[in-house]
């Protein structure tokens, strides 16, 4: 009931910029007090290259299933924002999710049904278990991480100023577009060629708002370019003991291990039940 | 005293500029010092300043001539960062000189850059000095206008520099956050013993807080003087378009016609002024203060029982309106006030259509504004926002005024284009983007863009906020102006001089909802209101209060009309002489 309740109230505003902006916050920055927020990010960088990886080269069901179950527990313990599971959803279903249902829906067997649900297993697993890692951490502590594992210093400040800059271009967007929905004149959209002509004209207003968008961030810039100069970013970026100090506030605890060995140990017994079958 | 800041022959021209900006400029400030700096728009204030942090000319290139140093460090031989050590500068754009997401992290991000080990220690420090204590983990896109201000220079402060440079530190604040800052300043400046700059044009502020003024005219320095023996010069400060406070104006005219002695010093602040004009003036008797004239126009846009709040990206929603009414009608000039967050705002997106309320409705000429399509809003509610920048989507002025016509089919496009641009003074920049113009300019074409579809009601978001005065009075000037053309105008302002000349009715949002409604006299003569929501009259208001707690005078003007000589000071004032 709740859900749908939700999705309902979702689907009203699902197109406002406003909910976009909030939706990449909370994405971002909104779940920072959870279990997996607060993880070492080198642990977490590892623990996704085997969940990103090895599910692609194993075709064996039961192992599949457990992986699947494991990032669908991460994924609750991350609390991914609404927007990104929709996105997965949609996403999913798209790439192998539709074949499947039409399958069983016209009565395949399973010779037909199992490796349709192996490759959405895939599919779903893989993006699970990005998520969980990308949007459970903050883009501070990923871009520490990847800097751990010999990132270059420039790669790792874009992620989190690309961050920092993502809500102020979207609330700069949505004034741009403001001025078009106000003073623009869009084709009547009563009838189905009215409907295209519509959407036509909204992707070109969109299009269009892209060059006032780009030279206001660009004359935004200036001011932060002189800034990152003065608070010494270049320096930063020759400066090994900047490292060294940025590197130290990383540290495996309990927790890590915890999490580390738990997600080991339910691999394994996947593994173990998938040979016994 | 030591000098911390010295400069001999400093000369520098922009790389392909024809004339230099800064001309032969030789200056000493003290340590310690609280300067402020005035000055034209495009005197080179701002350029003075960053030749001082390195940035000129080792950042920005350009032809630099003569010799510069602070704190003992050759400006054009030592590297930025040790210079940012010693100088902190926060911009005027202060938003964009936030680099990190939280806050704690945004104030020690250049200790650390210089590897500092103790730099989390000094970023709290810091956060400490400026009053953001308790604020560390927040994220900034929660701070208000003037946190955020208060983080750019926490910024600044956590490399504990000896010398701050804020350029027009106020600018975008209510005054309750312009009171704050200046306090941190103060604080600073006494009890750190640090050397604060400040680019203001603010002379109210400048006579409270600064120790000294340095005049910038053409790119050289005029005079650095003494606060009030700066402020003094009224006709000289006028001349370079900066307007000392009301009270002294109002004392130098007063000089001019011979009711003010000419041997006194004219007061800079309202204490000063009481002592001042008390013994000369007595108030005039006058009928009773006007009362708002019910207009009796119909309704253009209701508000019934309307409720907002905000998605917040942690915990609760923010809530802006709770159950606001609000009527206005045709031919209402209304001023909308309340400090920052006060939702004005809010309300004027939601006339827009572009924030819709939780609950309640709002009409716009009797329609609920969720069923009228935004194309056809548009020529009944036109909105300027407190950016112009975000105005321009074309790629020049004229193209812009047209767009909304064109895309019409009007007939008479071209001929209103020509119009528009003739009466707001755009004709000779017709061609020019947008973005790329001053800020007067810019505030004019878009107020341009804004009535070319002649609409009923204008919405105005802080018309003359980032103004310097003269700017500002031009732009005063302008509204007045188009209160013949356009029906029904909303400003939502800070700047009670525009409310108090120019609007007909005030209305007072607090705490999300109307806590006051009613003509200036009503508002500005009502206290606990003025207490309540943290108005700032205009100074000259304060100064007739002082004098006398039943006067309401808004200009200097009406001061001069409302006080007269009191008959037995001027006998002895004659005798005197």
């Amino acid at each position: 009931m709740k859900l749908a309740e939700k999705l309902s109230e979702n689907i009203l505003d699902k197109l406002s910029i406003d909910f976009l902006r909030n939706q990449v916050l909370k994405n971002a920055y909104g779940n920072n007090d959870t279990r997996i927020a607060k993880m070492d990010p080198r642990i977490l960088i590892v623990w996704y290259l085997f969940f990103g990886l090895v599910p692609w080269f194993v075709n064996d069901l039961p192992f599949l299933i457990g992986c699947f179950l494991l990032v669908s527990i991460t994924i609750r313990m991350a609390r991914a924002a609404g927007l990104v599971l929709f996105l997965f959803a949609v996403g999913v279903f798209s790439q192998t999710g539709y074949l499947l249902l039409v399958t069983l829906l016209f009565g395949g067997d399973a010779a037909a049904v199992v490796p349709l649900l192996i490759m959405t297993l895939k599919v779903a697993t893989v993006s699970l278990a990005s998520i969980t890692v990308f949007s459970g951490m903050d883009p501070d502590r990923l871009a520490n991480g990847l800097m751990w594992f010999g990132c270059p210093e420039r790669f790792s400040f874009s992620i989190s100023y690309a961050y920092r800059m993502l809500p102020l271009l979207m609330e700069e967007f949505q004034n741009v577009l403001l001025s078009y929905r106000l003073r623009g004149n869009p084709p009547e959209h009563d009838g189905v060629i009215g409907k295209i002509r519509y959407l036509i004209y909204q992707i070109k207003v969109i299009m269009h708002s892209f060059y006032p968008l780009m030279l206001n961030t660009a004359k935004r810039s200036r001011t932060t370019v002189e800034v990152l100069e003065i608070k010494g970013y270049r320096y930063a970026a020759r400066n090994k003991d900047v490292r060294k100090i940025k590197l130290s506030s990383l540290k495996v605890t309990n927790d890590d291990l915890l999490f580390a060995s738990m997600s080991f140990l339910w691999v394994a017994v996947a593994f173990l039940i998938s040979t016994i079958l | 005293m030591t000098s911390v800041i010295k400069t001999e022959h400093l000369t520098y021209t922009y790389p392909g500029a024809k004339q230099p900006i800064l001309k032969d400029i030789s200056l000493q400030i003290e340590k310690g010092d609280f300067l402020a700096i005035v000055g034209n728009n495009g005197c080179g204030k701002s350029t003075l300043c960053k030749a001082l942090n390195g940035l000129i000319p080792q950042f920005i290139r350009g032809t630099f001539s003569g010799h510069a140093s602070v704190c003992g460090l050759d400006t054009s031989q030592s590297d930025v960062g040790a210079l940012a050590r010693k100088i902190g500068y926060v911009y005027q754009d202060f938003e964009n000189q936030i680099i990190r997401p939280t806050v704690l992290d945004d104030a020690s991000y250049a200790c650390l850059n210089y590897a500092m080990k103790d730099y989390i220690k000094r970023g709290r420090e810091a956060l400490e000095m400026c009053g953001l204590e308790g604020k560390e983990e927040d994220y900034i896109w929660q701070l208000s206008g003037g946190q955020t201000h208060l983080l750019a220079l926490a910024g600044e402060v956590a490399l504990q520099p000896e010398i701050l440079v804020l350029d027009e530190p106020i600018a975008q604040l209510d005054p309750a956050h312009a009171d704050r800052i200046y306090g941190v300043l103060r604080e600073l400046n006494e009890t750190y013993g640090k050397t604060i700059i400040v680019i203001e044009h603010h002379t109210e502020y400048i006579a409270d807080y600064c120790k000294h003024v340095m005049l910038m005219k053409d790119g050289r320095v005029q005079w650095i003087l003494p606060v009030k023996e700066a402020l003094q010069r009224v006709e000289e400060l006028q001349e370079s378009n900066i307007f000392p406070p009301q009270v002294t104006i109002a004392a130098h005219r007063m000089r001019k016609a011979g009711r003010f002695p000419t041997y006194a010093a004219l007061p800079t602040t309202i204490p000063e002024g009481k002592d001042a004009f008390s013994p000369l003036l007595s108030r005039r008797e006058k009928g009773k203060g006007l009362h708002l004239r019910g207009n009796s126009s119909p309704e253009v846009v209701s508000f019934q029982k309307v409720s907002v709040s905000y998605r917040s990206v942690k915990g609760e929603a923010h809530t802006v309106f709770r159950d606001l009414n609000l009527n206005i009608h045709r031919g209402d000039k209304v001023a909308l006030i309340g400090s920052n967050g006060a939702g004005k705002s809010t309300l004027m997106k939601m006339l827009v259509g572009l924030i819709r309320p939780a609950s309640g409705s709002v009409k716009l000429y009797g329609c609920d504004i969720a069923s009228v399509k935004p194309e056809e809003l548009s020529r009944k509610i036109s909105m300027v926002y407190q950016n112009p920048e975000d105005m321009f989507i074309q790629d020049c002025v004229e193209a812009d005024i047209s767009y909304a016509m064109e895309v019409r089919s009007a007939a008479d496009s071209r001929q209103r284009t020509e119009e528009l641009l003739e009466r707001f003074r755009l004709t000779a920049l017709r061609s020019r983007d947008g973005r790329l113009l001053s800020g007067g300019q810019m505030r004019r074409a878009s107020l341009a863009i804004g009535i070319a579809l002649n609409p009923g009601i204008l919405l105005l978001d802080e018309p003359t906020a980032n103004l310097d005065i003269a700017t500002r009075k031009e732009m005063m000037r302008t509204l007045e102006e188009m209160k013949s053309i356009t029906e029904t105008v909303v400003i939502a302002t800070h700047d009670m001089q525009l409310v108090c000349e120019w609007a007909d009715r005030i209305v007072v949002l607090w705490n999300g909802e109307v806590v006051a409604d009613g003509s200036r006299d009503e508002i500005f003569g009502n206290r606990d209101i003025v207490k309540k929501v943290g108005i700032r009259p205009p100074e000259i208001f304060s100064m007739g209060q002082a004098l006398c707690p039943q006067a309401l005078c808004y200009t200097v003007d009406e001061f001069l009309d409302c006080f007269e000589g009191r008959k037995e000071n001027n006998e002895a004032g004659r005798e005197a002489v």
